[in-house]
């Protein structure tokens, strides 16, 4: 048994801790009635879904949670820190870490079971057959179609390039206002940099793809669509490492051109910029190479470029052409990788 | 007439530290002055005071007999340019040439946009040439300034300060982060521009040997307040425990 305090600050961790504990006992009690019980000891084909279930294994998990609570078998008081750790005792002894283990193997099972992964239907006579005519297809590439592939190839790689070179002085300009240390001085200038924080994150956890879904609907599908998406998701994401760069900028350098009377201008000039040009221009590289790589998949939803043809031609089934454009799309993406990997090793 | 005066100078921090309470000091022109006393006793924070990287939030300032207290813009960047400093960290720009760094001594002189091309007169490049020599570095202009070694790090950092044509240089803890002989070699520096070229210095010392070869006169803070000013060869056991307290024990450096 542990005593728990209930000090002001302890009292918000220890409902949270709570919470936590419902959660983990509710999901625990739904697998193992949804997966366990119905789908795999009941064999039921089709299994419906009310939502009376979730909630009264989360009622029931409560329950549970709220018991256990008062031993060690708490995973929430395990994050917490409100369990006492005892030295040298064997982890096979605390019964949290045992818990977690066991719903780690549940949420395995259930992964399982709702991925379908079939090794029947893996090595079934057709399915085999199905392997063998694509593969085959693959393995003899139509060639016929090589010079528009690398027309479309080419069309991917500045779209990449545009989307790069547009965000740079987009990124370049916000990093200013997303980082900490020189936005933490007055409410106002916080306000600022939470705000731009909260969009940058919101734009950068929507993959381009999506964007890409959203600009063909509105420019229409072609590459200018396709670019767009890679811009606003370059300049989330380079304004984030820029802006991180900025944050670990020593103030020494700083500091000495302030005090030799220097302008606001110069003092960012001759005591910022060589602290991170060189990080910048690392960042915008493998910038670039990512969105080499985006592009092409981002071609998928009619982005344009080799993607779209890719697309088209998986579309009629003609598999011997979506081996030349597979090909080229490798050797682009192993290309760009490659030169930006050793261009970047130089930049150190 | 005293080339700098401090008048009751205080410093209030934002979060509310008082680092300096009610400093009288009256520097020289020549003088070769040492700031000691424990750490955080506000030393860094009296010579930020001075050229004004901290704002001062009470008291008045006096140099070349003009109130520079509250200072704004043009003005405060001119009185800066006219201040020198060295950091305990050298603070170089990294990734450029010392000639570069020794250059940057001249921004406040230097039009926006020349400084921001690069461009600096012949006049100029010759003067950085010239303060290079007297810090015994000309052969190293093309080195990237990080590549030096602590004390040729500060050397350059010292020809960066002459670039300013300082009437003052400030230095604090010049030589904390570097070994004996290297301390000497770069207080040796400061001498000769002390001496030589007739430039105010104030330095902040942790070593009270540095002090004794160096200073012509001592100023001792403890916890913001002037405690002791007087000539370094009447520092003496009491003077000593008064500065640092009762447990303190002389550490020499040689
Ligand atoms: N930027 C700041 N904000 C708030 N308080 C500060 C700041 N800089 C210094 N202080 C405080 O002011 C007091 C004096 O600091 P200062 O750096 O001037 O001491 P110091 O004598 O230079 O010490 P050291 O020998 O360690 O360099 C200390 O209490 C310190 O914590
Ligand atoms: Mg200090």
């Amino acid at each position: 048994m542990t005593t728990i305090s209930f000090a002001p600050k302890r009292h918000v961790e220890v409902l949270k801790a709570w919470m936590i504990d419902t959660l983990v006992w509710g999901y625990t009690f739904l697998v193992l009635f949804k997966i366990v019980w119905q789908r795999i000891i009941l064999d039921l084909r089709f299994i419906d879904f009310s939502w009376s279930e979730p909630l009264a294994c989360l009622a029931l998990g409560a329950v549970v949670a709220l018991a256990m609570f008062f031993t060690r078998c708490s995973i929430g008081k395990a994050l917490y820190g409100l369990i006492d750790f005892q030295d040298g005792r064997s982890w096979v002894r605390e019964s949290h870490a045992v818990l977690t283990l066991v719903v780690l193997a549940l949420t395995f099972v259930a992964g399982i079971m709702v991925t379908q992964v079939s090794m029947r239907e893996f090595f079934s006579e057709s399915g085999l057959a199905g392997a063998q005519r694509i593969f085959t297809a693959l393995l003899n590439p139509n060639f016929a179609i090589f010079e528009d592939a690398l027309f479309a190839a080419i069309e991917t790689v500045f779209m990449a390039f545009i989307a790069t070179s547009l965000a740079i002085p987009a990124a370049f300009v916000l990093a200013f206002f997303a980082a900490r240390n020189l936005m933490s001085g007055s409410p106002l200038s916080f306000a600022i940099y939470s705000v731009l924080r909260f969009f940058l994150n919101v734009t950068r956890s929507i993959e381009p793809l999506v964007w890409a879904i959203v600009f063909s609907v509105w420019v229409g599908i072609g590459p200018f669509s396709g670019m767009l998406a890679l811009f606003l998701h370059s300049v989330a994401s380079l304004t984030k490492l820029y802006s991180e760069q900025i944050e670990s900028i020593s103030d020494g350098p700083i500091e000495a051109m302030k005090a030799t009377g220097a302008h606001p201008i110069q003092v960012i000039w001759y005591g910022v910029v060589p602290q991170i040009i060189l990080p910048y221009l690392s960042y915008t590289i493998y910038r670039w190479d990512i969105n080499v790589r985006m592009a092409t998949v981002i071609g998928l939803v009619g982005g344009g470029g080799i993607g779209t043809m890719l697309m088209q031609y998986q579309g009629l089934a003609r598999w011997n052409e979506v081996g030349t454009l597979v090909i080229v799309i490798a050797a682009i993406v192993w290309l760009m990788d490659y030169a930006s990997a050793k261009i970047r090793a130089r930049l150190k | 007439m005293s080339q700098l005066v401090l008048e009751h100078i205080g410093k209030v921090y934002p979060n509310g530290t008082r680092a300096l309470k009610a400093v009288n000091i009256s520097v020289e022109q020549g003088e070769f002055l040492v700031v000691i006393g424990l750490s955080g006793s506000g030393k860094s924070t009296l010579l930020r005071c001075v050229n004004q990287l901290h704002d001062i939030s009470e008291g008045k300032m006096t140099f070349e007999q003009a109130d520079v207290t509250h200072l704004k813009g043009r003005s405060l960047r001119q009185l800066r340019s006219r201040i020198g400093m060295i950091f305990q960290q050298f603070n170089l720009i990294p990734r450029k040439t010392v000639l570069t760094n020794v250059l940057s001594g001249a921004l406040a002189r230097t039009g926006i946009f020349k400084s921001l091309l690069g461009i600096y007169s012949k006049a100029e490049r010759e003067l950085a040439y010239r303060y290079l020599d007297i810090v015994g570095l000309r052969e190293k202009a093309y080195v990237r300034a990080d590549n030096l070694s602590g004390g040729q790090q500060q050397r350059v950092a010292i020809a960066r300060a002459l670039m300013q044509n300082p009437k003052i240089l400030l230095a604090d803890e010049p030589v904390a982060s570097l070994d004996p002989a290297t301390s000497h070699s770069v207080m040796k520096y400061l001498q000769k521009v002390n001496q030589e070229m007739g430039v105010t210095v104030i330095c902040n010392l942790h070593f009270l040997s540095l002090v004794r070869t160096y200073a012509t006169r001592v100023i001792a803070l403890k916890g913001g307040e002037l405690v002791y000013e007087g000539s370094p060869q009447d520092i003496d056991e009491n003077w000593f425990t008064a500065i640092y307290g009762e447990d303190a024990v002389e550490v020499t450096i040689d």
